[in-house]
């Protein structure tokens, strides 16, 4: 059973479309991702699926029901916001309690389910703080367990670790992790941030101009993008891109660049299927698809550019076809910009992207 | 080392000579009080002397003990109250809403009716009072203290909406998300969540409307013309043809006058200056 559907869904402010038909499904349980840059219409889906706006078309489905016209009170469903939106004259207490209170939950009951999630956050000695008097952290629980309290249906989380330190997100990521696992809601999580939409989704829909670019599990999302939009978004570094033209040479397929005068020997199982030969392409390779070495068949020869120790790794760029081409190598790698270098690629994970549209090929 | 000293020299110098200004700034503000006072509390063989008095030789309650008992004065200062808090509860009643509708629907007129509401403080008084006292006799409202409260929300409501709107946009608007999908009505989180966060705000603006129409001097000169419905500004002007000058019960007049304006000030203070300065409210 789903327990979120939409089917093309729309939404315009004025003469301005933010979403263009949205469609997607998530399953009981289930921990899907919403992820775009900024101002993709991420938060505007978000508030359609709870209520706060209209949708200007399409339909909007929570368990089996149409919920179109149902009071965002109606619907079931508990959300977190980016500035947590705590309610700055009550105490924590009466935040979390503040949606049982609203429903009549009597008085004993309420207090029992908010010592609960209190518990569960461990926040229970700031329950007669105001949140004026919590740091961005505690703030960040409290509202999470303003929205446990009420064991919804449906968790809506908008950006809910963007205001923390970078240490304190990771902390909380985690901890969602653990809370969803635990509580086992179906959540809908919105974030621009690559690597929550990895570690915390089952699914993830990416987002472009109010246009989910694909909708899949993380894994197949960061192995099979797409498109170049996909492709460039999740992974840091980011994946590297070189246009080429496909040619059957006389030692096999190849995948030529740099104006035809270097080439890149590929077996037959790594050739885009139903490709016409001579056909103009991008290949995308991921930095750590490649590696230092000549012995390879498949290798794309350069100049080093920058060489950048991260510590596990060692971040090469390199110059290849005119095109800056990152790769992951092993610390301590021996390596100087301006000396020639060969990488040996992973034939096994290429993309081949449409240079016009973007699409995988 | 050098420089060091010059600054903190030069640092001197500027708070002295701010300290100065204020203090010059404060005596300009508190001396006329201070003389009206004083005049208040002498005999009237005092006040008007060949020689210039400015502490009182003798010291009397007379003056207010009189104003008290013989004159209509009792009644002004009634009338003043009965308008004041009419003129406040209408603009809290009606301007509350208006002011949460501005700020938070986009609707047709919005702009358009934000800027009537500016236009009609525009206007000078003298322009709209004669139309207003031919509204206010048609309908029977000349000369009576709910009419002059109306006068007054006239102009004062305007105002009043344009500042409580500045506390609305204030007060995030997650908030009220949250309070909706938490189980309210939009008017259930106006009240229970974005008036208790622009409550000074709130009180602010009241405190305005209340002084502003407590001092209103013109509109009550020319629309109440009995005893019953005049008000302190007006009753203590037509004091004085009435017994020919009076000094000592109109600075007694002015002194108890001014005595509810400083007492509502003393009381909300803290929070008039908590809600004029809160520009963003934290979450
Ligand atoms: N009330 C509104 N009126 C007009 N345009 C709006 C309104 N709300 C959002 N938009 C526009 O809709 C688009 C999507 O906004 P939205 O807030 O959904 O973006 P987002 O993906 O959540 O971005 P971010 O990551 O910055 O939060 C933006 O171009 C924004 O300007
Ligand atoms: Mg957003």
């Amino acid at each position: 059973m789903s327990t979120l559907t939409l089917r093309g869904v729309r939404k315009s402010f004025g003469l301005l479309e933010v979403l263009h038909n949205v469609d997607l499904e998530l399953e009981d349980g289930g921990f899907l991702v919403l992820l775009g840059p900024s101002g993709c219409g991420k938060s505007t889906l978000l508030s359609i699926i709870a209520g706060l706006e209209p949708a200007s078309g399409g339909d909007v489905l929570i368990g089996e029901r149409v919920v179109n016209d149902v009071h965002p009170k109606d619907r079931n469903i508990a959300m977190v916001f980016q500035s947590y939106a705590l309610y700055p004259t009550m105490t924590v207490e009466r935040n979390m309690g503040f949606g049982l209170e609203m429903r009549g939950v009597p008085t004993a009951e309420r207090d029992g389910k908010v010592l609960d999630a209190a518990r569960l956050l461990q926040v229970e000695h700031l329950l007669a703080r105001k949140p004026g008097q919590l740091s961005g952290g505690q703030r960040q629980r409290v509202a999470m367990g303003r929205a446990i309290v009420r064991d919804p249906e449906l968790f809506l989380f908008d950006e809910p670790l963007s205001n923390l330190d970078a240490k304190l997100r990771v902390e909380m990521r985690t901890e969602i992790k653990r809370l969803h696992d635990r509580l086992g809601t179906t959540v809908v999580y919105v974030t621009h941030d690559q690597v929550e939409a990895m570690t915390l989704g089952t699914r993830v829909a990416v987002m472009r101009e109010g246009v989910i670019q694909q909708l899949a599990d993380p894994q197949t999302i960061y192995d099979r993008p797409a498109n170049m939009f996909v492709a460039g978004f999740i992974g840091s570094p980011a994946m590297n891109f070189i246009s080429g033209v496909l040619e059957a040479g006389p030692g096999g397929p190849a995948f030529v660049y740099e104006a035809g005068r270097l080439r890149l020997s590929l077996p037959e199982p790594a050739m885009p299927r139903g490709v016409a030969m001579g056909r103009p392409v991008i290949l995308g390779t991921r930095p750590e698809h490649l590696t230092l070495g000549s012995g390879s068949a498949a290798r794309l020869s350069g100049t080093i550019d920058v060489v950048e120790p991260t510590g596990p790794d060692t971040m090469v760029v390199a110059m290849i076809g005119g095109q800056p081409v990152t790769a992951r190598l092993p610390p301590r790698v021996a390596l100087r910009p301006g000396e020639p270098v060969e990488l040996a690629v992973d034939t096994s994970a290429l993309n081949f992207f449409d240079p016009e549209s973007g699409e995988r090929l | 080392m050098m420089a060091q000293a010059t600054r903190s020299r030069s640092k001197l110098f500027w708070d002295v000579a701010s300290y100065a200004l204020l203090l010059l700034l404060a005596f300009i503000c508190i001396a006329p009080i201070v003389w009206t006072f004083l005049t208040s509390i002498k005999f009237e063989a005092d006040i008007v002397t060949r020689e210039m008095h400015y502490i009182p030789p003798r010291v009397t309650f007379e003056n207010y003990v009189r104003l008290w008992n013989q004159s209509s004065y009792p009644v002004l200062v009634l009338n003043s109250l009965v308008v004041t808090s009419v003129t406040v509860l209408i603009c809290l009643f009606t301007g509350t809403i208006a002011s949460y509708a501005f700020s938070r629907f986009q609707f047709r007129g919005r702009t358009e009716l934000m800027l009537g509401y500016l236009v009609v403080r525009m206007f000078p008084a003298v322009l709209m009072i004669i139309p207003l006292f031919i509204v206010m006799r048609q309908v029977g409202l000349l000369d009576s203290t709910i009419g002059l409260a109306i006068a007054y929300t006239s102009f004062l409501l305007p105002l009043f909406v344009w500042m409580l709107k500045g506390f609305f946009d204030a007060a995030p608007k997650e908030l009220e998300s949250a309070a909706r999908i938490d189980g309210t009505t939009r008017l259930g989180a106006m009240f229970r969540i974005v008036i208790p966060i622009a409550r000074n705000g709130l009180l602010a603006t009241c405190v305005f409307v209340a002084i502003a129409a407590w001092n209103e001097f013109l509109f009550a000169l020319m629309l109440t013309t009995s005893q019953g419905s005049r008000t302190w500004p007006v009753g203590l002007q037509l004091m004085v043809g009435e017994f020919q000058l009076p000094w000592g019960m109109l600075a007694a007049g002015g002194m108890i006058s001014i005595l509810p304006v400083v007492v509502l000030f003393a009381i909300v203070q803290r929070a008039m200056v908590a809600g004029i300065t809160a520009g963003a409210v934290k979450g």
